[in-house]
């Protein structure tokens, strides 16, 4: 009883805070003489409404912006994905992987992937391969880093258990390594998306004709705030879903780990 | 066994050095002896190195010698940091500790966290214009939330052993966050801090890129607009050597200051 007073208090207090501040919002703008055409918080819900029917630019819906952005973020998380869980286990269990390849990943994992915008840029042009290689770049470390303290912090006596049940090598890396590091590699995941979701916001906002980013630097071109400001709530909302969606599926999938609750 | 061990690293070590070696002499060689790549595309590492030191002191073509490239950076992501540090940290720390706060805040902080910073560069750029304001607002952004959520969880994950213990000690409630819940904290609240000067380092770069007269972020943008891919590349280089020595400051001052870190 005394929980689910707590839920509604909670409730209680948290809508109450947020209506006030959408409140304080409306108020501050309908009073304000401002030279800057700030939207009101009603008028950026009823833009957002409008953009779920109507086109933004010549060709899509909102809708049609959120799919194309998803797409490119799809293709890069899944290229990096597969290259950088490959490389960050086998650097985490073969010492001569390790020897080769972590002084160069070393080497370019500090800088941010957003600065690797120009030069994507100038290799791939300012089509879509350019914004695949930069979400490819920011979705790839934290795999590569995840996946690497995964295939280090396995369970030496497991290890040491299977070896002397008589396991070969490869045995030992792919039925004991690499189900040890799967929880790390999903909490890696977790931060590759959010990565690069940003990402390809940055990239889109630099270059792109369709996509969520474009919907807030078209609005910015043309001064208007209200699209801006509906393009963001998208972007909060389908970064929202993107992040719960994650945390569902490592539920899912990893009913047998209870480390991350 | 340990001479064995011993001759294993040393061996490692060796293959390391011929990677790295390795790599730079690729480099050198697609661009410089078989010309794979245009110049304006990919240029030698050699040719990388030459602009880097004479950047130093030559303004073309960006209008800033590096140093002040730097120093426009420094100064933009920094600010934002301070900031972000200091009315993240104490907000985390506020919300964790008083439920009221914590009712109140959390479904605010948690709509505005789902909206990637780097979002809200274009309104900046309307409201606040191009100069230092509207990029460490941006970087404030970036640096804030990670302090906020770090500080939270750290409070959040207080023994209550220990509290229990300060409480039959007879401490006061500002006395138990002060003594008990902060320094148990602090571990959480310096991984924070790191996490957020990455992050705001990061986005210091795009805010720079789509709206700027000096920094790194505008070097490089500026070096795509020209095809002056060694300029690009130097850039890269600093922004990359420069978050490295930002978070190894953070690192040193998390070893001197918090009890048991690791």
């Amino acid at each position: 009883m005394s929980k689910k007073k707590q839920k509604v208090r909670a409730l209680v207090y948290g809508g109450g805070t947020f209506l006030l501040l959408l409140f304080l919002w409306e108020i501050t703008v309908r009073m304000t003489d401002s030279q800057i055409p700030f939207p009101t918080p009603l008028a950026v819900i009823e833009r957002f409404v409008d953009m779920l029917f109507h086109n933004v630019g010549y060709y899509y819906t909102i809708i049609g912006h959120v799919l194309w952005s998803l797409s490119r973020v799809l293709a890069g998380f899944c290229i990096a994905s597969a290259l950088g869980i490959v490389l960050g286990l086998t650097m985490g269990w073969f010492s001569y992987v390790r020897a080769i390849f972590m002084p160069i990943f070393n080497l370019l994992r500090p800088i941010a992937p957003l600065a690797w915008i120009p030069l994507a840029i100038l290799w791939f042009g300012i089509g879509e391969k350019y914004k695949y290689f930069l979400i490819f770049i920011a979705a790839f470390v934290p795999f590569t880093l995840n996946a690497y303290a995964g295939a280090t912090h396995v369970d030496k006596q497991l290890v040491g258990a299977a070896k002397m049940l008589g396991a070969n090598k490869a045995q030992v890396f792919f039925e004991i390594v690499v189900p040890a590091a799967i929880p790390s590699i999903f909490s890696g995941a977790q931060v590759a998306l959010s990565n690069s979701w940003m990402t390809m916001l940055a990239a889109e906002m630099v270059c792109a004709t369709e996509g969520i980013g474009w919907i807030i630097i078209a609005g910015q071109a043309v001064n208007d705030m209200t699209q801006m400001i509906a393009g963001m709530l998208a972007i909060g909302i389908v970064g929202f879903l993107l992040a719960n969606g994650m945390r569902i599926l490592e539920r899912r999938c990893l009913v047998w780990n209870n480390q991350g609750n | 066994m340990t001479k064995q061990r011993k001759q294993f690293a040393f061996r490692m070590k060796v293959i390391s050095v011929c990677a790295l070696f390795g790599f730079f002499l690729i480099w050198y060689l697609v661009t410089e002896v078989w010309k794979l790549a245009p110049e304006t595309l990919l240029p030698s590492p050699l040719k990388a190195l030459e602009t880097g030191i004479g950047k130093w002191s030559i303004k073309k073509p960006d209008g800033s010698t590096l140093p002040q490239h730097i120093f426009a950076s420094l100064r933009v992501s920094l600010l934002g940091f301070c900031f972000g540090a200091v009315i993240g940290v104490p907000l985390g720390i506020l919300m964790a500790w008083w439920e009221k706060a914590d009712m109140c805040l959390k479904p605010v902080f948690d709509f505005v966290r789902t909206i990637p910073p780097i979002a809200w560069i274009p309104i900046m750029i309307i409201l606040l214009g191009i100069g230092v304001v509207a990029k460490a607002s941006i970087v404030f952004l970036s640096a804030f939330i990670p302090c906020v959520v770090n500080s939270y969880t750290g409070i959040k994950s207080t023994k209550k052993v220990h509290i229990w213990v300060g409480q039959t000690f007879g401490a006061s409630k500002t006395r138990l966050l002060f003594k008990v819940a902060i320094p148990s904290a602090l571990p959480y609240i310096f991984t924070g801090l790191k996490v957020s000067l990455n992050s705001s380092w990061g986005s210091l770069v795009a805010a720079e890129m789509l709206g700027s007269d000096s920094g790194l972020g505008y070097m490089i943008q500026l070096g795509r607009l020209l095809c002056r891919a060694d300029l690009i590349i130097v850039g890269m280089v600093v922004i990359g050597i420069m978050g490295t020595i930002l978070s190894a400051i953070l690192d040193f001052m998390e070893i001197k200051l918090v009890k048991g870190a690791m």
